[in-house]
């Protein structure tokens, strides 16, 4: 059991070093990927003003269970709060949890901050903290960390204001999960009173919910009882939904919003060179890849799968796709400062044609003519497929590449009709065991590539349900090895990601984790 | 005159009705899930069915199609599948905002195309026709996009005069409101007054080689008087059709307009219905706009019948 300000001190965490409970930390020289912080504040954080917030896109809605982009987040996410979340160190630390972790193999226990009330005033008790976590466990709310609830068995208040979860086996991960943006702690009362919350928000965040006049703002207002003494410092935030680019970006440069998220890449450069901005961004957690439909010939042979996995030049692929504003994946998915990187791997795929056309020969395909779909809906996922097309070219592989608007791609993807499409989204959380989703026969995106490997998921199952992070360290370098070997997808670059702001925004720290939870620190220096 | 309304309104309902079913259908034959769209990428199989179940959208297509209908005709188009607020309400303030635009963009466009249009056609090829057709030509030319990413770039952040801001109503602060309206409607009003201008040339210029007006001519009347008494008024129907047109096309249609200046319409909302699979606002959008388009029709023919008494209106 820890106790705040946390880090994840347990004795597997010390011996994977630098790893630290964050999962994500320092990048490498070699990978590229980039961390940029603004300036950090040298005065006393100033208290007052509101801030205007450029939004990429207009929420669908506030469901705090399910997952509606990362614009909904970074609205969801101040006016909610999650049992643990990340400091500026992208370290996990307690949030209402005043102390979390495993008093045994199978009891997690959360030690639920007193004092804290929602919105409406009433207090925060342990009965919504455990209605919080059944309600994500509940089949009818359809919630995005629903399934990492399947090892549970039961939720139960314990002790002293503490909640006790006892799980069928232990999860190694499960601390990620609670300070998941998807995982926001609700007033039992407030969800039974019959509100709908994709329409409200009432939680015990940094900010109360005022007004949303849907495509226009969505306004926010300082909550002063706000459990963290002196949090906010500002008294609101206004989000104005901009979904187009250059309109944000424009309306950011002249000086009418103070912050904007997702700066496309065709922009970095310009705020980059802007005296008057602060760009903050990664180049870790957003990737992209060519996936496979297993069952569909040529691609169920694995030299075939080989064949793409050499068959690009990824650096190439960083600068046709983000003009370099990227990072390519040339070993493991799991990155630098992760638990479970596997530097060995790291050159592994740098992009060798000429292993990829005698692959192609060894499977009987030299050259192949085969059929891609992408999308044409989001350019940080088309751009990667036409690079990928463009590289694979050069190994004898000429993908026939077809876009197709997001939902359509979706169901086509789901439907198995193309043996190979191109993709890209997000590291789910800072442990290696987000690979599941994508490797182990369950795993929904897993499902997806109709990929099943026995071997695979044994060695996931040992990561998950194993406590020693060490051992588990070793198992997910493991896990890449054995991907580099059956390749159940390839994996291509990285994009940088991030937010911008006018120099006066400080306190503001982006998080490779991508969770927006510095924003509650942000103060404006005019 | 109102035989010929009442008509016109009964068969509204008609071809509402075949929109309404037409557009129903064609939507649950357009591949992508609504309720993958509601869960995002990560969602299971079984979540899929429990929120296509909970949406209502697992039940057969007619049952689906019988009870919207039923609620659409007592005014009610349901919520939201993504956002669970009221299409209806969400309509009424959006629409608003698109007809000031296009109102406010088609006047615009009339008053800088009628007259050039005009001059252009009275100074057939002579440099001054050249030089508007050219310039028609070009404003034919440019997407929208195109003029408002320029405008935005200029305006907004060279120059510093109409910056990009947070939309307001009018009745919330009126200078506010209208120097938002200034740039959408310029980038609109271009587009429109090339067609216009071409249109009105080519119509006026028909309209001068008829007996009457070389008639009114050799009577002695001037120019003035024979441009205005005798040839704008019968060349003008042509251009009162294509602006019924224009209206019902920007109604659902300026999508990129309303994203690059913010500008919270319709086609915004349409666009975000069709993007998400959201059923019943798309259904609900839609069938306004059809109900508008056919309004507008009906206006535009009672207009030809004010401007030129020949038409009578049966």
């Amino acid at each position: 059991m820890t106790s705040t300000p946390f880090k994840l001190t347990r004795r597997g965490f010390t011996a994977v070093g630098a790893l630290a409970a964050g999962g994500i930390l320092v990048p490498s020289a070699s990978a590229r990927p980039r961390i940029t912080f603004p300036r950090l504040a040298q005065d006393t954080p100033k208290a007052g003003g509101t801030m205007i917030y450029g939004l990429s896109t207009d929420p669908s809605n506030f469901e705090p269970h399910v997952s509606t982009g990362a614009a909904s987040t970074s609205v969801k996410l101040m006016c909610y709060s999650t049992l643990l979340t990340y400091n500026a160190d992208n370290e996990l630390i307690g949030d209402l949890a005043e102390e979390f972790g495993w008093i045994d193999d199978t009891t997690y226990q959360l030690k639920i901050r007193e004092g804290v009330t929602f919105h409406d005033g009433s207090s925060l008790t342990v009965d919504d903290v455990i209605f919080s976590l059944e309600r994500i466990r509940n089949p009818d709310t359809a919630a995005t960390n629903a399934s990492y609830f399947n090892e549970v068995t039961d939720i139960k208040a314990g002790d002293g204001n503490t909640v006790n979860l006892t799980f069928n086996r232990p999860f190694a991960a499960f601390s990620f999960i609670l300070a998941n943006t998807n995982s926001y702690i609700l007033s039992q009362a407030w969800i039974e009173s019959g509100v709908d919350p994709k329409v409200e928000m009432m939680g015990t965040g940094p900010f109360i919910f005022k007004e949303r006049v849907p495509g226009v703002s969505i306004t926010l207002e300082k909550n002063p009882n706000y459990f963290l003494e002196g949090l906010p410092y500002l008294d609101g935030i206004t989000y104005q939904p901009m979904p187009d680019d250059t309109t944000r970006m424009t309306a950011l440069r002249s000086g009418s919003v103070d912050f904007a998220d997702y700066v496309p890449y065709t922009q970095m450069d310009i705020i980059t060179n802007d005296p008057n901005l602060t760009f903050a961004s990664d180049s870790i957690s957003g990737f992209g890849w060519v996936g496979f439909n297993h069952e569909m010939d040529p691609v169920s042979d694995v030299n075939v799968r080989l064949a793409f996995a050499h068959g690009m030049n990824r650096e190439t692929m960083v600068t046709t796709a983000f003009a370099g504003h990227g990072a390519p994946i040339t070993g493991g998915l799991i990155p630098e400062g992760m638990l479970g990187y596997a530097p060995d791997l790291e050159g592994t795929f740098a992009g060798d044609y000429e292993k990829a056309k005698s692959l192609l020969d060894t499977a009987g395909h030299n050259p192949l003519d085969i059929d891609m779909v992408s999308t044409s809906t989001y350019s940080v996922i088309q751009r990667p497929a036409e690079a990928a097309q463009a590289e694979l070219e050069n190994a004898g592989i000429n993908a026939k590449l077809e876009l197709q608007e997001w939902l359509t791609f979706r169901q086509t993807v789901l439907d198995g009709t193309f043996p190979t499409h191109s993709w890209g989204t997000a590291i789910d959380y800072g442990d290696p065991d987000f690979l599941w989703n994508y490797m182990h026969s369950t795993g929904n995106m897993a499902k997806q590539f109709r990929f099943n490997n026995p071997d695979m998921d044994a060695l996931l199952e040992q990561g998950r349900f194993e406590t020693d992070e060490a051992l588990r360290d070793e198992i997910y370098q493991e896990v890449q090895v054995k991907a580099a070997e059956v390749v159940p997808w390839v994996y291509s670059i990285r994009r940088t990601q991030g937010e911008a702001m006018q120099n006066f925004v400080m306190g503001y720290t982006h998080l490779p984790s991508w969770n927006p939870i510095t924003m509650r620190e942000i103060w404006l220096d005019k | 005159m109102i035989q010929f309304i009442t008509r016109r309104m009964i068969t509204l309902v008609g071809q509402v009705l075949l929109v309404a079913t037409i557009v129903f259908l064609m939507l649950r034959l357009v591949p992508g899930d609504p309720a993958r769209s509601v869960l995002g990428e990560t969602a299971s199989e079984e979540q899929i069915a429990t929120m296509r179940h909970k949406l209502g959208i697992d039940r057969p297509v007619w049952e689906q199609y019988v009870d919207w209908l039923g609620n659409a005709v007592r005014g009610d188009l349901g919520t939201s599948i993504i956002s669970g607020r009221d299409i209806s309400s969400d309509i009424a303030s959006r629409f608003g905002n698109s007809a000031e635009l296009i109102v406010i963009s088609v006047v615009l466009s009339l008053i800088i195309a009628i007259p050039l249009g005009t001059i252009a056609a009275l100074k057939r090829n002579q440099f001054i026709d050249v030089a508007l057709s050219s310039i028609a030509m070009l404003g034919l030319s440019l997407p929208g996009f195109v003029v408002g990413t320029v405008l935005v770039l200029l305006f907004g952040l060279k120059w510093r005069i109409l910056p990009q801001s947070r939309f307001v109503e009018f009745g919330d602060d009126p200078m506010a409101h209208i120097k938002l309206l200034i740039l959408p409607s310029i980038t609109l009003a271009i587009g429109n007054a090339a067609v216009i201008l071409r249109m009105m040339r080519s119509s006026m210029l028909e309209v001068l080689r008829q007996d009457y007006v070389r008639t009114a001519r050799a009577k002695g009347l001037n120019e003035a008087r024979v441009v205005r008494a005798h040839t704008l008024r019968n060349a003008i129907n042509p251009v009162v059709s294509l602006v019924g047109l224009e209206v019902a096309t920007l109604l659902g249609g300026m999508v990129i307009v309303e994203q690059i200046f913010n500008w919270p319409g319709l086609s915004t909302l349409l666009m975000s219905g069709v993007i998400s699979r959201d059923y019943p606002v798309v259904q609900g959008v839609v069938l306004v706009i059809a109900i508008v388009t056919i309004i507008v029709n009906v206006i535009v023919d009672i207009t030809y019948a004010l401007l030129d008494p020949r038409i009578r209106l049966t």
